[in-house]
């Protein structure tokens, strides 16, 4: 058996980002594997370890992908692939690159994030499905071989379902499909002597970026003075139900 | 290219983990532990799982043979969301130092296998209640009968001593031969005789274990002794020349954590209708900061890679040390007078950064020492 998952490097979630020339300028964040991929690097590795075969991480980036890809491995994912591009590529372009090489190593699944923290577009599950021809379950929160085909487990909206799919399939992974392991110091030091196959990427993004801006957040500023406690009291909880939505 | 300041790709990855951890695994406990004066096990589990304690043990015995470079990298991490954590896997690599410098081949895979097989800790015991920085008066007596020797004796100050599997403890064989009459033996755990006594009331560090440790008609056995008879003084200040070095990355994470703490709450704080982090009164204590944090940390790094280069490392080690130290003392007491009375309370985190760290200006040579290293080190030249 064989399991992929596909990752992307992104910006912590706590990295300042800065505009320059019209660009983010990612040359202060740190950048880490994709939380909603390390769920998919996590569950690749699970069913290795219960089923046996192989796991294989496969990111597609900028030379620097390459820290992201070494962090699955040292988690423990057995050899990399990276398809190096730099600069921005939409989902579809993504998926189109990747098809080839995923084609060739045939692998019975395929793991991604549900979404990507950079670019977020929840599509290249999607589109990678579509380019190879295989089934899709999105944001999945757990998953079952039974040979031919899988049982998965996939929020909606206001509920949940459980599907079959037959194999090979895309799993787009989401928080509650497992809790991803530690990259170990052992883990690292095996790493260095993983192999990562570089794979040039000579096709261009069929959405090119203009100009990007950080969204402003505005408060609404609204101040309940207390003067009649009964008064701010039932006021707060119409605001909180009946604007914020949150009870 | 003779100089470098760029870090591998393993040690920006070893870096990356010991943040995750600190941040995901310590700090939500820092607290709590502090306030029970307890030795937190679940973290030294996780420690061990993740392969962070015991790593400087070579390979071929089961260890990472981390590196004093890579060592400094996840101190200054694990320091950073609580020093008395922190305290507890240096003070293990405190304890195998000396078998690393001084045991042979049989006692290596001895004492050493075991601490990786487990969450397991290492002890070192110099100091007692007559005598620290005077480390040559020491007054715990071994006497050898045939193939043991007969240790009697109380030791002080004991980070790890009562958790330990074991503990290096050096004791003199005649004490007026002074530092030439030491001898360095390993105690096991359970060995008859021997007890600890965990110190309460500590103003910080509350999270590792302190002992007086006692030992009454102790046998260890010859085969237990690192080195030979007279070399244990020898033995125990190249031990501390080394890591002295994590003490000064402990402070460097100290000093972060201050930084980063004062500066949140200069932004939030107003005073005169503004945040308080737009007077240069506050901004010059954060400048200040700065500049502990980042000189200290570079000496840090050069001390380590002295040692790791196998060059003479014992100046800049005591330089290392007494240097972070007190930057991160003033970073923390800095960090409390921006925070003002919030400062003063536990609520906030920056009490504990100066109860914490006031200990590394005075574990493994109070500072005082560190400067008669530094001033005999420069005399004699």
């Amino acid at each position: 058996m064989k399991f992929v998952a596909v990752i992307r490097q992104v910006p912590d979630g706590e990295s300042r980002l800065r505009i320059q020339g019209d660009r983010v300028d990612l040359s202060g964040a740190t950048l880490i594997l994709d939380q909603m991929d390390e769920y998919g690097v996590e569950e690749a590795l699970r069913l290795k370890e219960k089923h046996g075969g192989e796991a294989i991480v496969v990111g597609f980036g900028p030379e620097r992908t390459e820290e992201a890809i070494r962090t699955a491995l040292a988690m423990g994912m057995d050899r990399g692939i990276h398809v190096v591009y730099e600069g921005y590529a939409d989902p579809v372009t993504v998926a189109e690159a990747l098809a080839p090489i995923l084609k060739e190593e045939s692998p019975t699944l395929i793991l991604t994030g549900g979404q990507q923290a950079d670019w977020d577009s929840q599509a290249l599950g999607g589109a990678l499905a579509e380019a190879l021809g295989v089934p899709v379950v999105a944001w999945t929160t757990a998953l079952e071989l039974e040979g031919e085909t899988a049982r998965a487990k996939h929020d909606l909206d206001e509920g949940a379902e459980w599907v079959r799919v037959r194999l090979p399939a895309v799993f787009t992974t989401q928080q509650g499909l497992n809790e991803p392991r530690y990259p170990t110091l052992p883990g690292i030091m095996k790493a260095k002597k993983k192999e990562i196959k570089k794979v040039a990427f000579q096709g261009a993004s069929r959405v090119e970026i203009l100009q990007e801006s950080i969204q402003e957040k505005t408060r609404l500023q609204k101040i309940l003075d207390g003067k009649d406690p009964v008064a701010a009291a039932e006021e707060l909880v119409r605001l909180l139900h009946e604007e914020a939505k949150v009870i | 290219m003779p100089i470098d300041f760029s870090l591998t790709e393993e040690q920006r990855q070893l870096q990356a983990l010991a943040r995750r951890f600190a941040k995901e695994v310590i700090l939500p406990v820092a607290q709590e532990y502090d306030e029970k004066e307890e030795v937190p096990w679940p973290v030294i589990e996780k420690l061990h799982e993740v392969g962070l304690l015991n790593a400087i043990i070579p390979e071929e015995y089961g260890g990472m043979g981390l590196k004093m470079l890579d060592e400094v990298i996840v101190g200054e991490e694990l320091a950073y969301a609580c020093m008395g954590i922190y305290t507890i896997p240096m003070a293990s690599d405190l304890g195998i130092t000396p078998v690393l410098l001084a045991g042979n081949e049989e006692q290596k895979r001895r004492f050493l296998k075991p601490l990786t097989e487990k969450p397991a800790l290492a002890a070192f015991a110099l100091s007692e209640p007559g005598n620290g920085s005077d480390a040559a008066a020491l007054k715990t007596r071994a006497v050898r009968q045939g193939d043991y020797y007969i240790l009697n004796g109380t030791k002080m100050w004991i980070s790890n001593g009562g958790e330990a599997e074991w503990v290096v403890v050096f004791a003199t064989l005649n004490p007026e031969l002074r530092h030439k009459g030491v001898v360095a033996l390993v105690v096991e755990k359970g060995t008859p005789g021997f007890r600890a006594v965990k110190i309460h009331g500590k103003m910080g560090q509350r999270a590792s274990g302190t002992y007086e440790l006692i030992f009454e008609d102790v046998k260890v056995p010859v085969q237990n002794r690192l080195g030979e008879e007279g070399e244990g003084f020898k033995i125990a200040m190249n031990t501390l020349n080394k890591t002295r070095i994590p003490v000064a990355a402990g402070s460097v994470g100290v000093a972060r954590r201050a930084l980063d703490e004062a500066k949140k709450y200069a932004k939030e704080r107003e005073a005169f209708g503004q945040p308080i982090a737009n007077f240069q009164a506050i901004q010059f204590k954060l400048a200040d900061m700065m500049i502990g944090i980042e000189t200290a940390r570079m000496y840090t790094y050069y001390a380590a890679w002295l040692a790791d280069q196998g060059l003479p490392h014992a100046h800049a080690s005591a330089i290392a040390k007494a240097y972070a130290s007190e930057i991160a003392f003033e970073a923390a007491n800095q960090a409390i007078q921006i925070h003002g009375g919030y400062g003063y309370v536990r609520e906030f985190p920056v009490e504990k950064l100066l109860r914490d760290v006031k200990l590394n200006q005075i574990y493994e040579g109070t500072n005082e020492i560190q400067r008669l290293i530094i001033a005999r080190h420069l005399l004699a030249e």
